[in-house]
């Protein structure tokens, strides 16, 4: 198996949605290729150490999501355009870890203004090239 | 597949178990949780037709018990019942000689798995090697129905993880197992369903990822003081409502996103929805006080 998924049973996310997310990223990341098979739902059930059900959720959902195929007695296979399926996830996580961030500065007190200058400077740090916009 | 429906089993005035309507399908782990006295293992004596039901129907596939299904049904009892002067190899062989469906290929991987010495009695093996020679005589059949009664007790954590890794096998099959367990990890990593029970009463249900996806917490933090919050206090989706200083904190049944735009609409300072996990749910189902307790009074709301 190429890719390697962590879920963690404990966290109250479920774990069909942490095992669909970790597909997801490795498809977007380009760790699972296009044509790429992946595991059967017993074998990674098992290495995961989660119930078989879940997994098989999981392969049914990442099917409709256009991100996998599963042809009848070959398995599951990462879809040729399965990267358009996953890259929404990019931006869903995005979105959500920000939101989680603002929300959690929010209500520790800081001011809006105060978040947008916190926002900035790490902005500048991670697009340093960027940094030298007016106004930007 | 495994049907319990209304179950009720009284000793005397005592109900033991009430009520219990719980379903366990083909390819399922369902896992039963509970402080200790809640009726778990009285419903699995009554659904193994060891003690009979006051009330109820109890179905293995569709079926009352029957000789048949005993050839593909393994159960470990809570106190594993096993001989002490007989060796690991004669109830190996006890096993052989009852069962059809006996595997003995398999049956030595599990022994291997075990690290379980065949010549050694059984009043010479720890408390976990016996757990484990039952669970070895449970798999060996390649059983389609599995009732497994704190099937880790005195296990150490790899060879808990063996046990985890045997039902996942076993379900991946196609098998149908209902398992009970004080250790809501286990529960939480094997199970696709949980059935909790306090009292004999069942008092929640359902798929354990789709019980995370709409139990949560939903807490608000306010500037001053926290505002009164009558309409969310007789809310039903509602368990219960905690406070603390300016922090209020609903759990919520299900409509986190509604009771968090209610909240939203009091002006707090933030307002986050938060995960509960299994441990979470599981208390907060035990502890709850039941639906009568669950109305505010309306000093409360102050």
């Amino acid at each position: 198996m190429p890719a390697v998924f962590t879920v963690d049973p404990r966290n109250g996310v479920p774990l069909y949605l942490q095992l669909i997310e970790q597909v997801k990223r490795a498809v977007a990341l380009g760790a699972l290729a296009a044509g790429e098979q992946l595991p059967t739902v017993k074998a990674l059930a098992l290495d995961l150490t989660i119930n078989p059900n879940t997994v098989a959720r999981v392969y049914r959902e990442l099917e409709r999501d256009g991100v996998i195929e599963t042809s009848p007695g070959r398995g599951s296979f990462v879809r040729a355009n399965g990267q358009a399926g996953a890259q929404r996830l990019a931006d869903d996580v995005a979105d959500r870890s920000l939101a989680d961030a603002i929300r959690e500065a929010k209500s520790l007190g800081l001011r809006r203004a105060e978040i947008e200058a916190a926002v900035a400077r790490l902005l500048d740090r991670w697009y340093p090239s960027d940094a030298q916009e007016p106004n930007a | 597949m495994i049907t319990i429906r209304e179950f009720t089993k009284r000793f005397g005035a005592f109900a033991a178990v009430s009520d219990l309507t719980l379903e366990v399908e083909r390819g399922s782990i369902c896992g039963l949780l509970g402080p200790n006295g809640s009726g778990k293992t009285t419903t699995f004596k009554c659904l193994l037709g060891f003690a009979r039901p006051t009330a109820g129907t109890m179905l293995i596939d569709g079926k009352p018990l029957e000789p048949a299904t005993f050839e593909r049904l393994s159960y470990v009892p809570e106190r594993t019942a096993l001989y002490g002067w007989m060796t690991v190899a004669e109830h190996i062989e006890m096993q052989r000689r009852s069962f059809a469906r006996f595997d003995a290929a398999r049956t030595q991987e599990l022994l291997t798995l075990f690290k379980l010495e065949p010549g050694k009695r059984v009043k010479r093996l720890s408390k976990g090697q016996q757990t484990a020679l039952a669970i070895v005589l449970a798999f060996s059949i390649r059983p389609d129905v599995l009732v497994l009664d704190e099937p880790a007790s005195g296990l150490d954590p790899i060879f808990q993880r063996v046990v985890i890794d045997l039902m996942i096998d076993a379900a991946a099959g196609g098998a149908t197992i209902l398992f009970s367990s004080h250790q809501i990890t286990q529960v939480e990593r094997a199970a696709d369903h949980v059935a909790i029970l306090r009292g004999g009463r069942l008092v929640l249900d359902g798929v354990v990822d789709t019980l995370k996806s709409t139990e949560k917490i939903v807490e608000a933090i306010f500037d001053q003081s926290i505002p009164p919050i009558d309409g969310l206090a007789h809310d039903a989706r509602v368990r219960r409502i905690e406070r603390s200083g300016r922090i209020l904190r609903a759990y919520v049944q299900t409509g986190s996103d509604d009771v968090a735009r209610q909240l939203e609409a009091l002006h707090p300072r933030s307002v986050s929805v938060l995960d509960l996990n299994l441990e979470d749910i599981f208390l907060g189902a035990v502890e709850s006080e039941g639906p009568e307790a669950r109305a505010f009074s309306p000093g409360d709301a102050k």
